[in-house]
């Protein structure tokens, strides 16, 4: 049992790096009311860009990080600008925003495939093998990067949320849209704003996945699963409650090794989210996520 | 006007006057219309003749009775994902379960085919109850992203349990056991017809009105004596159980197959492709959409592999901006400019989506929808111009 401190502190890096992915698709869905299937695409996607910057021009991972996510941010606008905005919203439209955003996210791999071709690639910094000591056991800088900047980029998030004008618009019209023109916020405007956000945060969780993960065209689906995972079991709209939901998702991960084989480890999400909807039908907070 | 009376009335099980003659209506439900049956009989009679006295060619008959099968399983796809309006991204694990079973059964015991089938599609519909009854209680993008998540546990596990799918060597089957290419034409059709019928009973009759009050609202149905778990749980298991035969047919006609095919992520989005082409939520029109699947997989794919993925991504985005009714939207509109009624649009079974489509909310196009009354302002505009 002397392996469960080792675990635990993996866990919790591990756990950084789902918060950043689940949350962009939570705050689309909490605004907009449209699960971005596309997400697992936007993020593998990204780890393409960071592939290529670092490949082509030679730039860190890690220093690519804004490029990715303005890049991501304009992909986001133009998606709700040119597709997104037509699709009715709520229930009566959420089949429809279903198929439409998931034919998206085959041609984005089908784009890829083009691109790249199906080959595993992998970011190899100079500095990918270098590893750091917490508590006596090792663990590669990345992971340690991933999850630093995973909850700064977390926390800034909740800060623009709560602080700004236009994170407040954002609050505003998660709770009424209607109300929110009442008082005049421009509610279009919010839509593609929060687009965007949530999909340069796919980018950033796809620079931080190309440093951790090898990646190829089809990789975001079990990524998508998890975020999905996670806003279920955390609710939405908190940090708290991300950060909950994917530290459960990260430590039932991890810890079920001890009684799964590791090629069943990517299932583990699943049966975590079904065992939780038979418990708890309204997830672990009672959110208001599931209606 | 006439047109949407009438429609609006053919949505509901009345007993209308032409009905069947006496000694029919006796044991034929009342929601059964004597043109669909005729039509039905009829349809399924010439296809059956067809081989026989045409010239189809090895090809083209072999093409057509696996195009039977993906017609079948489109269908089957179509009572989840369009009458209760539960896209499941998931069908490849009753497909694969399906599938492997037969096979299995066929390489171990040397069962018949015909048992391995059936044996395959009822343990793929319990499967499907396995995962559907805790999943069926989320609704819309939740269930679907849910589906993503069964698709892949099934696939790991198939994949890694080699005793029973033979791993990624697959299994093949055992030689001359069961019926050849040719033969299996007729059994698709049979599958088919199977489907056809299910698919009109589901829509028609009582069932059929509470699936749609549970995709409309599922607390409202509820409280209308509708019991949500059981409609869904039904709907999958009977969904399941045919896309497992589905899978069972594959096998026999592929007569080899491995794990990484028949659960394949891409095989879920066939189903989802084939229905969604068609027209989600109508009586025929998967079977519409699985034409169009097999001559682009046939004629345009066997040129072009490296597109395929893009090319059925492109279309998604297509008949969701464009036709959320996929084909039977397109043929609706057709007829209304032709001035045909929309009821006789088909020749095969009569197309029961059409008689779906006047009123709206059967279509993913759901009321308050400004695409649906845009629709809604074009139809009445063209009515107002013609009458």
């Amino acid at each position: 049992m002397g392996q469960v401190l080792p675990l635990a502190v993996s866990a919790v890096l591990l756990a950084g790096f789902y918060a950043s992915m689940a949350y962009g698709l939570g705050l689309i869905y909490g605004v907009l009311r449209v699960v971005n299937l596309a997400h697992g695409g936007m993020i593998m996607a990204s780890a393409y860009l960071s592939w290529v910057l670092f490949t082509r021009f030679h730039i860190d991972p890690y220093l690519s990080i804004p490029i990715v996510m303005v890049v991501f941010f304009f992909v986001g606008v133009a998606m709700y600008r040119g597709l997104v905005r037509f699709l009715p919203r709520g229930a009566a439209g959420g089949v429809q925003s279903l198929l439409l955003l998931f034919g998206v996210w085959l041609v984005i791999r089908n784009l890829a495939y083009l691109l790249f071709t199906g080959d595993d690639q992998a970011v190899r910094t100079s500095y990918s093998t270098a590893s750091i000591s917490i508590f006596g056991s090792s663990y590669s800088v990345n992971r340690v990067a991933v999850f630093v900047i995973s909850v700064v980029a977390v926390v800034l998030l909740q800060l623009w949320l709560s602080r700004t004008y236009t994170g407040k618009a954002v609050r505003g019209v998660t709770e009424n849209s209607d109300s929110s023109t009442l008082v005049g916020i421009d509610v279009e405007r919010v839509y593609a704003i929060t687009f965007g956000v949530g999909t340069a945060l796919a980018g950033l969780a796809g620079v931080l996945a190309s440093t951790l993960f090898a990646f190829n065209p089809s990789f975001g689906a079990g990524e998508l699963l998890k975020s999905f995972v996670i806003i279920v079991l955390g609710g939405l709209g908190s940090v708290v409650g991300i950060a909950v939901g994917a530290l459960v998702l990260a430590f039932a991960e991890v810890f079920a090794i001890y009684v799964v084989p590791s090629y069943l480890t990517a299932a583990v999400g699943f049966v975590l989210l079904v065992v939780v909807l038979i418990v708890r039908p309204g997830g672990l907070f009672g959110s208001k996520v599931l209606r | 006007m006439t047109t949407t009376a009438q429609g609006k009335r053919q949505g509901r099980p009345v007993r209308r006057p032409g009905g069947p003659p006496g000694w029919l209506q006796r044991w034929l439900p009342t929601w059964l219309s004597k043109r669909s049956l005729v039509a039905f009989v009829v349809a399924f009679a010439l296809l059956y003749a067809a081989p026989l006295v045409l010239p189809l060619g090895d090809y083209l008959h072999n093409l057509m009775g696996l195009t039977f099968m993906f017609m079948a399983a489109g269908l089957a796809w179509n009572w989840l994902g369009g009458y209760v309006g539960q896209i499941s991204f998931g069908h490849a694990a009753m497909f694969g379960t399906g599938g492997f079973v037969a096979a299995r059964l066929a390489v171990t015991f040397g069962l018949p085919f015909w048992a391995t089938w059936l044996i395959g599609g009822l343990a793929a519909g319990l499967y499907g109850l396995l995962w559907g009854h805790p999943t069926l209680r989320l609704r819309g993008p939740y269930f679907s992203i849910a589906t993503i998540g069964v698709g892949e546990a099934t696939r790991l596990v198939a994949t890694y349990w080699t005793d029973f799918t033979g791993g990624s060597s697959g299994l093949s089957l055992p030689i001359g056991g069961g019926p050849t290419k040719f033969q299996l034409y007729w059994y698709g059709l049979y599958l088919l017809a199977a489907a056809v019928a299910i698919s009109y009973g589901l829509r028609k009759s009582r069932i059929g009105l509470g699936l749609l009050a549970i995709k409309e609202d599922v607390e409202a149905a509820s409280d209308v004596g509708v019991n949500p778990t059981f409609y869904q749980d039904l709907v999958l298991f009977l969904s399941g159980t045919v896309v497992g035969i589905c899978g069972g047919f594959y096998a026999s006609y592929q007569a080899f197959i491995d794990p990484l095919d028949m659960f394949s992520f891409d095989r879920s989005i066939s189903f989802v492709l084939i229905g969604v082409i068609g027209g989600i939520g109508t009586i025929l029109g998967p079977a519409m959409g699985a034409i169009v699947f097999v001559v682009i997989q046939e004629f345009l794919l066997a040129s072009y592999p490296q597109l395929y993925l893009g090319l059925y991504g492109v279309l998604l985005i297509v008949v969701i901006l464009f036709e959320p009714l996929g084909l039977s939207g397109l043929l609706m509109r057709l007829g209304r400019r032709l001035g045909i009624r929309p009821s006789v649009s088909a020749a095969a079974g009569g197309l029961g989506s059409a008689s779906a489509a006047p009123d709206q909310p059967t279509g993913p196009t759901g009321h308050g929808s400004p695409e649906g009354k845009r629709e809604k302002a074009d139809e009445a505009g063209e009515k107002a111009g013609k009458g």
